[in-house]
């Protein structure tokens, strides 16, 4: 059975279902909007007493990973809508197959479009801030831009994979969202805890400029890494044991 | 030639055994009915021979090779298992589009598939609008998409329109005159009367018979003829004399049990009797089904109790 084609055959599948489509340009919109508004209208403001200005340049990315979620979340639950997911495997019979191409096609393309919106929202933002600009060449930059794509795909990926365990987008989205609203916001605070280990936490070390608490940039990123294989290997387990 | 070939085939969900050391095969070039009352296994039988459950024990193969073991499953075997499979937001054409890819069928192929199930006008539209009918043309149009050996078809005119199973049933007959091996689940008789050439029939996820129909019919239906003659009581006695039950109406007709046509006829030549009207009654496919599963029924309704003072 050929790699490319069952690639290509979930490729179609993203790109024919409008709420997944939708959550993916999202991740883009959501994040520019947010850091043009914010950054014309109070960032000059904010940046007096910023901790950590390369962070607070990515501010709107708060916005753009519950589109990141948003988007593994339902391009993996469609599959278990009614009898798709019997559809599906009848077309690719071999479950590993068919789940790493999903899987690998959710993390190529919310990392391609990460990245982008990385990229864009520094720019954008950056435009507005006048004497407190950063560019591309300060130290740590282009890290964060390049690692704050990865970490939105590995956001998606994250529930991507929990959504394969628990067949709902729905389900998925009200654990995800309030966590990383309100939980990480509480406890988030407590740095140098257990907190900083947290899937959100741990992955956004990699947009500092200066990295708070026990995990550098990429170590940080590393953990975020971790937590989604975790729920990746989770979802594989459950779509390869579980009769259609 | 491919045909599905089950063995020994068991699957159990908890307790409940839904599949019970079930052996039939299933061969290339004729329509079969696969029968049974809801909750036989019928279904359950096909997602095991489509790999999409695993079976407790036993196999169940098509072409002699498991289904999961097929490169490009799609172009060897065509199934429609539920209509309501595909996602309401996608478009019927993006459907098809993401099933053809993943097993290289040209993407003409979909166009050919939309055309011939009568939907290419609605292919652009999403599939949430569609009626249940144009969801069934949908999923057989999907089973049709890699252009296989093997059909199988669950319940697949449910929702038709009159014109859309007189649609399916020429379709499954054109499928098996072309040599294709075709099995199709439902539970209306007369309709599985139209269209099979073979039967394979369920109770509790046993087998109960896997025969031609027209001598599934015989063997479970009870013979018996139609005769109206000008003398009766002449025809009566010449029937009870050769040992057969005759029942005569007001009108002159005469019932009678456990003979032919073949049989009434020579007896009322061999007295000179006069004969009007002769004819074998055409038993239907549902009689013989229901005297065959009248035990056999889950859900068979049971008499109330009384209820108490």
């Amino acid at each position: 059975m050929s790699t490319t084609a069952v690639l290509h055959s979930e490729w179609i599948k993203i790109r024919s279902l409008r709420g997944s489509f939708g959550s993916l340009l999202a991740v883009f919109a959501a994040t520019l909007a947010v850091t043009v508004l914010a950054f014309a209208t109070i960032g000059q403001a904010e940046a007096e007493d910023s901790e950590d200005l390369l962070l607070g340049a990515f501010y709107a990315l708060n916005f753009g990973q519950i589109a990141a979620l948003a988007f593994g979340a339902t391009a993996v639950s469609c599959e278990f809508l009614n009898g798709a997911l019997r559809v599906s495997l009848s077309a690719v019979p071999r479950r590993g197959l068919f789940y790493a191409a999903k899987i690998a096609v959710v993390g190529g393309c919310a990392f391609v479009v990460g990245t982008l919106t990385t990229f864009a929202a520094f720019l954008a933002g950056q435009a507005f801030m006048g004497s407190y600009a950063l560019g591309l060449g300060d130290p740590g930059a282009v890290r964060a831009c390049f690692g704050g794509g990865v970490y939105l795909a590995l956001m998606a990926l994250f529930a991507a994979g929990l959504t394969a365990v628990l067949r709902s987008a729905v389900a998925v989205l009200s654990i995800l969202v309030p966590f990383l609203l309100i939980v990480s916001f509480v406890i988030g605070d407590v740095a140098g805890s257990a907190a900083d280990f947290l899937p959100d936490r741990a992955g956004q070390q990699v947009l500092r400029q200066h990295a708070v608490g026990s995990l550098g940039p990429w170590a940080g990123l590393a953990v975020t890494a971790l937590w989604t294989a975790a729920a990746v290997l989770a979802g594989w387990w459950a779509v390869r044991r579980r009769d259609a | 030639m491919t045909s599905i070939d089950v063995q020994d085939l068991t699957k159990e969900y908890g307790t409940t055994r839904a599949v019970d050391r079930l052996t039939f095969s299933v061969g290339p070039g004729r329509v079969t009915g696969f029968l049974g009352p809801n909750g036989a296994g019928k279904s359950t039988t096909m997602r095991l021979a489509l790999g999409l459950d695993r079976p407790t024990s036993g196999t169940a193969l098509i072409g002699g090779r498991p289904y999961a073991t097929y490169g490009e499953p799609l172009r060897v075997v065509g199934a429609l298992l539920d209509p309501q499979a595909a996602h309401g937001a996608r478009t019927a054409h993006a459907h098809l589009a993401a099933l053809a890819a993943g097993n290289r069928i040209p993407r003409r192929r979909v166009d050919e598939v939309l055309e011939q199930t009568g939907i290419a006008a609605v292919a652009r539209r999403r599939v949430k609008t569609f009626s249940l009918g144009m969801r069934q043309r949908l999923g057989i149009a999907a089973a049709l998409l890699g252009d296989p050996e093997v059909v199988m078809l669950d319940e697949p005119s449910n929702g038709l329109d009159p014109e859309g199973i007189i649609w399916i049933r020429e379709l499954m007959r054109d499928l098996a005159r072309a040599g294709r091996t075709v099995l199709v689940s439902s539970h209306l008789m007369n309709e599985t009367a139209t269209f099979a050439d073979h039967l394979v029939v369920l109770g509790r996820g046993r087998l109960l018979a896997d025969t031609p129909m027209p001598d599934f019919i015989a063997a479970h239906t009870a013979r018996r003829a139609h005769v109206r003659t000008t003398d009766p009581g002449r025809l009566r006695a010449a029937l009870t004399r050769a040992g057969h039950q005759v029942a005569v109406a007001d009108d002159g007709r005469c019932t009678v049990d456990g003979a032919t046509a073949a049989e009434v006829g020579a007896l009322a030549a061999a007295d000179g009797i006069p004969v009007l009207e002769l004819a074998d009654e055409q038993a239907s496919l549902e009689q013989a089904y229901l005297a065959l599963t009248a035990n056999e029924a889950e859900f068979a309704a049971t008499p109330l109790q009384e209820a108490r003072p």
